[in-house]
């Protein structure tokens, strides 16, 4: 297969700060290609960059052999976005919408008709194109919002946090239409988001993105695998390079190391636990273990603990998928 | 083609916003009918006679026919004064204003050469007295020059006629008459008697006493620059939306954006400038005011409204541009419009405006708007006496968008 999209240390920068951390990656064509990153991450900005939106402050893509620098014109005829916001006419209806957003990209006439029948057939709203969308819901916005992006029939789909605030008929509708123009019209598509049980659906490839820089990319199974059998994080009021190295030796366990995750201290008797969670303190630390088998490990952990008379303060297992491969990772969560 | 594009859905989304156009199109009318009638309620008083301060420096029997003219025309009572009487009393603002009798008016028309009066006002005099004096003083002169020109004529057809009796077909009746006509016609073209309008210490001649007759350009004006307002907020919304980063998406450049929102904006002005002034022609009649005139010149006519609109939209592309929330977009340029339009002599017309804010009103492009509109609707001016005007406007409208353009945040 040849790369659709070639993305070659992508930085952007606002003053000091740098919202886009030299991002190099490559889609294939006819892939479904994933941005996963928490709000804030930079994924809207790396897509704002391929398609023409926003300048890039260095570095350089390629889509469908076009550079973004020299021929952006020939590459917008082969994007299509789909922004995250509703980016539509509100007092418009859905076809006045999407024959206007289609007559910009050069189509007319009879083409232009029908490929607004099509777009709207593809995301359920041919029944209701005709009624303003300010009287939608929000998952009907939504999925006209795509039909927008569509119009031209671009070969290289940008879709920016889709399903932020559809309910779940809606959102289930658009995985559907993102699967079948995959499958049926060989678009490739990058579809960023933040759950991660989307791009574990729809995602053949992942990029995680934190804070402006790609942290890790591969297949959802190569990522998932980086974790073993498992990973468990416990608190305990202190731990020192002895106990990490005990724990590190334990049958099951593969690594164990530090984390700055914040925890809070054993509980004081007859104190509500539930309201201080609210208000965690920073004292002592998290140990996070990388395990062969997470359910052996845990036993062995403890038995260790117990017998040096050390207390937990917590424990988590994390199963093994692309939000505890994001934590293990950054020492965050997803939707922090 | 896209800008088109662009300005065709604004169009369309503008007319779907009824409150929109009940601002930008019936308020303007209800302005209108106000200013017109408070106007029409602080004129002058028709059986009320005006006395005019009149300094005689020519000893000539020419200039006292004038003098016996004006007050037998009507409305208008003459009292002579002294040079230094008259200016003293101006100064002291005890008279209004003076006419001064050059001391060559007789000579001048004796001989058929040009002569001018001058109407010297005080910067607090009443303007509508003012017209009212100029119209009569203009009307008792243009009779005495078309007067003095026939029987100039006629003189020479009789030298002439006594000089070659030979030729005496040459004149007959049919000559005499076309003869007549056609000094008529001259001297309604040029006439022998001007009336010059000043202020005391003002040497050029002032175009703007004449204004505020009608206050329908004004508020037109004011309810034009309104509309930068409304192409700021179709902007801001867009940007708001995200529809603008659909657009930056598109294949098409950010110049036809920019203009594809500037076109909507320059037709709701041109179609509000066509309401407000059919209003002013028609709408005025009907309520009993008088009606406005729309000059002699219509291209012009056109020429400045479409310059004002332009110069309104790229207003627009500059607040859409400087605003970086809807408050400052609805509320704080709201304020500043109203602001520029009453500094820009849009509803205090600019003869007392200038006389206390001296230049200020010159670098609001309002000021030249109403100048322009002005000459033409009032002093019945064309294209080529409204240069300065149109150029003003020119100006400003490629001030705002080059600034618009440079601090326009795509991003």
């Amino acid at each position: 297969m040849t790369p659709i999209l070639e993305v070659d240390n992508l930085v952007k920068k606002y003053g000091d700060f740098e919202a886009v951390k030299r991002v190099s990656f490559s889609v294939e064509e006819g892939e479904i290609f994933g941005l996963l990153g928490p709000n804030g991450a930079g994924k809207t900005q790396t897509i704002s960059m391929l398609t023409g939106v926003i300048e890039p402050t260095s570095g350089t893509a390629r889509i469908g052999g076009h550079n973004i620098h020299d021929e952006l014109g020939e590459i917008k005829q082969i994007n299509g976005l789909v922004p995250q916001d509703l980016a539509l006419y509100p007092t418009l209806s859905a076809r006045s919408n999407l024959n206007f957003f289609g007559s910009i990209y050069g189509l007319h006439g009879k083409e232009l008709k029908e490929r607004v029948d099509d777009v709207l057939h593809i995301v359920a709203m041919t029944e209701r194109a005709d009624d303003v969308v300010d009287k939608y819901s929000g998952g009907m916005k939504r999925r006209v919002n795509i039909a927008a992006g569509l119009v031209h029939q671009p070969r290289l789909l940008f879709l920016d946090e889709p399903t932020v605030g559809v309910d779940p008929q809606s959102r289930n509708h658009i995985f559907e239409s993102v699967q079948r123009l995959n499958r049926e019209r060989d678009m490739s598509i990058v579809y960023t988001s933040h759950y991660m049980e989307e791009v574990e659906l729809l995602c053949s490839r992942v990029a995680i993105i934190d804070e402006g820089k790609i942290i890790a990319m591969d297949t959802i199974k190569n990522l998932i695998a980086t974790l073993g059998g498992g990973v468990i994080h416990i608190g305990l009021m202190e731990a020192d390079e002895e106990l990490l190295a005990q724990l590190s030796s334990l049958p099951a366990v593969k690594e164990a190391r530090l984390t700055q995750a914040p925890v809070l201290p054993p509980p004081a008797e007859g104190e509500d636990i539930e309201a201080r969670e609210t208000e965690p303190v920073t004292t002592g630390v998290v140990v996070e273990l990388t395990t062969e088998n997470s359910q052996q490990a845990i036993v062995n952990v403890i038995g260790c603990l117990n017998d040096q008379d050390i207390h937990l303060t917590s424990l988590e297992i994390l199963e093994p998928n692309l939000e505890s491969v994001f934590l293990h990772m950054t020492g965050k969560k997803l939707r922090e | 083609m896209n800008a088109l594009k662009i300005a065709s859905k604004d169009l369309q989304i503008f007319f779907r916003d009824r409150g929109a156009i009940l601002t930008l199109f019936v308020l303007p009318l209800v302005f209108v009918a106000v200013f017109s009638g408070v106007l029409m309620s602080i004129g002058v008083d028709e059986d009320e006679a005006i006395t005019l301060a009149v300094v005689n420096l020519d000893v000539g029997e020419t200039a006292q026919i004038l003098l016996e003219g004006i007050d037998n025309a009507g409305g208008v009572l003459v009292e002579l004064y002294t040079e230094d009487e008259a200016m003293s009393l101006l100064d002291e603002k005890e008279i209004p204003r003076v006419l001064v009798i050059p001391d060559d008016f007789t000579a001048g028309m004796d001989s058929h050469h040009q002569v001018t009066l001058q109407l010297i006002n005080h910067p607090d005099a009443d303007m509508q007295q003012t017209e009212a004096v100029q119209l009569v003083v203009d009307g008792v002169a243009q009779d005495m020059a078309l007067e003095s020109q026939i029987i100039a004529s006629l003189e020479l057809m009789g030298e002439m006629q006594a000089n070659a009796p030979e030729e005496f077909q040459v004149f007959n009746t049919e000559r005499n008459i076309s003869q007549a006509q056609s000094q008529f016609e001259s001297a309604q073209d040029q006439s022998l008697v001007s009336v010059d309008q000043r202020i005391p210490g003002q040497t050029e001649k002032r175009k703007d006493d004449l204004r505020e007759h009608s206050a329908v350009p004004g508020i037109a004006v004011l309810f034009v620059f309104m509309t930068a307002q409304t192409a700021a907020h179709m902007v801001f919304d867009e940007k708001k939306v995200g529809v603008f980063r659909r657009l930056l998406a598109a294949p098409i450049s950010k110049l036809d954006i920019l203009i594809g929102k500037m076109i909507p904006n320059m037709i709701i002005g041109l179609i509000q400038i066509a309401v407000i002034f059919a209003f002013g022609v028609f709408g005025m009649k009907l309520l009993g005011l008088t009606p406005m005139s729309l000059g002699n010149d219509p291209l012009a006519l056109v020429l400045v409204a479409i310059l004002i609109a332009l110069c309104s939209s790229c207003l627009g592309v500059l607040i859409a541009a400087i605003a970086r929330t809807e408050n400052q977009i609805g509320g704080l340029s709201t304020l500043v419009l109203w602001v520029l339009a009453i500094l820009g002599g849009c509803i205090i017309p600019l003869f007392y405006l200038e006389n206390f804010l001296g230049p200020i009103p010159k670098l609001i492009p309002h000021y030249w708007a109403n100048l322009a509109f002005s000459d033409i609707t009032v002093r019945g001016l064309g294209i080529g006496d409204i240069m300065l005007e149109m150029g003003a406007l020119l100006l400003f409208s490629a001030i705002f968008f080059a600034i618009g353009l440079w601090r326009f945040d795509f991003d």
